[in-house]
């Protein structure tokens, strides 16, 4: 029995159309139930819909074998698990955007409004520039419009929300995907199985480029 | 699956083990100075140490490991072998723990001069101590010449590529390669790194396929060596060459251990060869070692269980008969509880209720 750790939303159910494809069916699965666990009935696989942040938890804890979780997630809280493959969908980057009048005052810190602090931290350090941070849970593109940052650090996926707000990109961090991450301790008890779901997948999103 | 031991008995059944190898007991203070630690803070599982102001003034720490004071207070003689084990409590977050804990650990040190035989004691001993806490265990070993030597080969980006190899990313490796032109022998030996082979004898052939300088290709001959023994007592089985598990360079200079039981979702014992740490505290030879969390890993073994064999209740009018019969009980060997209380919170096999005459159980 393999434990699958899926992000609730619409990459969880894409992942787990794909998986359903390369042998992970489960027929107990259905879109619009409410339930969390779904088991499939000969015991191969069983999987959990949980919070997407929250899937590098279940995976390092050890509750899921394997897990799909973005790379922001990863790249933010780097938990201490293997990362198998990349799956080449939920495609976005991570990215630095201000106001379109925006000119770096190197005189001052850059203030940094996120929900991603530690990938800010990272990312800037590499730059060489100080900054101060502001945590912020959602629409983080309101901050530089309201002048509580200088520029935000965030996901840009189509850059809608960041042209309607009257913002730019002004760099790009990282390009970010689904990935397949593994717990250690049963990447060593259960290595043909996790080796299996990760092969597979690896296979199926080839042409995904 | 739950462990089906106390963690006492582990304790004095790793105890008994490591004396029988001729380990003294070593029992360090509760107490260092905390320059010991800030100078070597990369050394600890934790940075966040307890610290406090002695009388003088002074800044201590309480320690959060015990290979540190250790290797501080023990000078030993050119071409001579000190080996040690000990019990004790560090005090130190746990692993992704957001406060202080208590955590009981075990742990085997040799320091001085280091052959390949005492690599080979020391790694039967891990591969007994696992068997100690379970039989269902997995012992990762890796070593740092190989990591390192590989590492040395990259013009740029080192950090990024030793993040790569422990996670066994090579799909983003793949893009690095491609970002920074890097040639192909080092994209085959990063492979080697991260890949599964299962089989030691198939990983250590592909290894010595890639090794691209000396530092490799000694790594390899060690562990190709290591490996010849352990199969040879009995425990090949049991071993898994994996050369993404590897440690901080600053003070880990070969062979590396992770160890895996199963059941527990993370690595349950951690060690490997430090000469490094030694030459950085201004000390000659060289050491190994390993640290097995018993702590960490308690929710997972038999908890100490307060089945008592016999509940006695009685009332005023019964009190000498229950004193009595539990003596009776208990020089026979049982464990029994005597309780006035009628609703007592006690778990027992089987209960006498003066009070009424009634047994039941």
């Amino acid at each position: 029995m393999i434990n699958i750790a899926l992000p609730k939303g619409r990459l969880g159910e894409k992942v787990y159309s794909l998986l359903s494809q390369i042998g992970y069916k489960c027929d107990e699965y259905s879109k619009d139930s409410r339930k969390l666990i779904f088991s499939d009935v000969n015991g191969t696989v069983s999987y959990f819909w949980v919070k997407p942040s929250d899937v590098a938890v279940y995976v390092k804890l050890g509750a899921a074998d394997v897990g799909v979780v973005g790379k922001d997630i990863l790249e933010e809280y780097e938990p201490d698990v293997y990362e198998l493959a990349d799956l080449k969908m939920g495609k976005c980057k991570m990215c630095v955007a201000a106001r379109k009048s925006f000119m770096d005052d190197t005189s001052a810190p850059l203030r940094v409004a996120t929900k991603f602090v530690h990938t800010a931290e990272k990312h800037f350090a590499t730059v060489g520039r100080d900054i101060e941070i502001i945590k912020l849970n959602g629409s983080i593109e309101l901050a530089p419009v309201l002048g509580i940052s200088d520029v935000i650090l965030d996901i840009v996926e189509t850059g809608t929300t960041l042209k309607e707000n009257d913002l730019k990109i002004i760099g790009k961090v990282s390009d970010i995907s689904a990935r397949l991450i593994a717990n250690k301790a049963s990447y060593k008890f259960k290595r043909n199985e996790v080796s299996a779901v990760a092969e597979k997948l690896k296979e199926a999103v080839k042409g995904y480029d | 699956m739950k462990i089906d031991k106390l963690e006492d008995e582990i304790i004095s059944e790793l105890s008994a083990l490591y004396r029988r190898s001729g380990y003294k007991k070593y029992k360090p203070s509760n107490f260092e100075e905390y320059a010991l630690y800030q100078e070597n803070k990369d050394f600890l599982i934790s940075k966040n140490v307890i610290t406090f102001s002695d009388l003088s003034g002074k800044l201590m720490a309480i320690r959060p490991d015990v290979t540190l004071s250790l290797v501080n207070h023990i000078e030993v003689k050119s071409g001579e072998t000190e080996k040690f084990f000990y019990n004790e409590d560090v005090y130190r977050p746990t692993t992704g723990g957001k406060n202080y804990k208590e955590i009981s650990q075990t742990g085997v040190e040799v320091i001085g001069a280091i052959d390949a035989a005492a690599i080979a004691e020391l790694t039967i001993l891990i591969c007994k101590t696992l068997l100690a806490v379970s039989p269902s265990y997995v012992l990762d070993i890796s070593h740092m010449g190989f990591v390192q030597g590989l590492l040395n080969e990259f013009k740029c980006g080192k950090d990024t590529v030793a993040m790569l190899i422990k996670t066994k990313n090579l799909h983003d490796f793949k893009i690095f390669a491609e970002e920074h032109g890097v040639d192909e022998k080092l994209i085959s030996a990063f492979t080697v790194a991260v890949s599964d082979f299962g089989q030691p004898t198939t990983a250590l052939e592909a290894a010595d396929n890639t090794v691209l300088n000396d530092e490799m290709r000694k790594a390899v001959a060690e562990l190709r060596e290591l490996y010849g023994v352990l199969q040879k007592f009995g425990y090949g089985e049991k071993i898994n060459i994996e050369f993404s598990a590897v440690g901080n360079a600053d003070y880990y200079n070969g062979v590396i251990y992770n160890g895996y039981i199963e059941g527990v979702p993370h690595c349950v014992l951690t060690g490997g060869r430090y000469d490094k740490l030694l030459h950085k505290m201004n000390k000659r030879g060289g050491a190994i070692g390993f640290a097995l969390y018993l702590g960490e890993i308690e929710r997972y073994l038999k908890k100490e269980n307060d089945v008592v064999d016999y509940l006695i209740l009685y009332d005023k009018k019964t009190q000498i008969k229950a004193l009595e019969l539990a003596g009776s009980k208990q020089n026979v060997g049982y464990s029994v509880r005597i309780s006035a209380n009628q609703q007592v919170n006690v778990a027992y096999k089987t209960k006498i209720d003066l009070t009424v005459g009634e047994v039941d159980g």
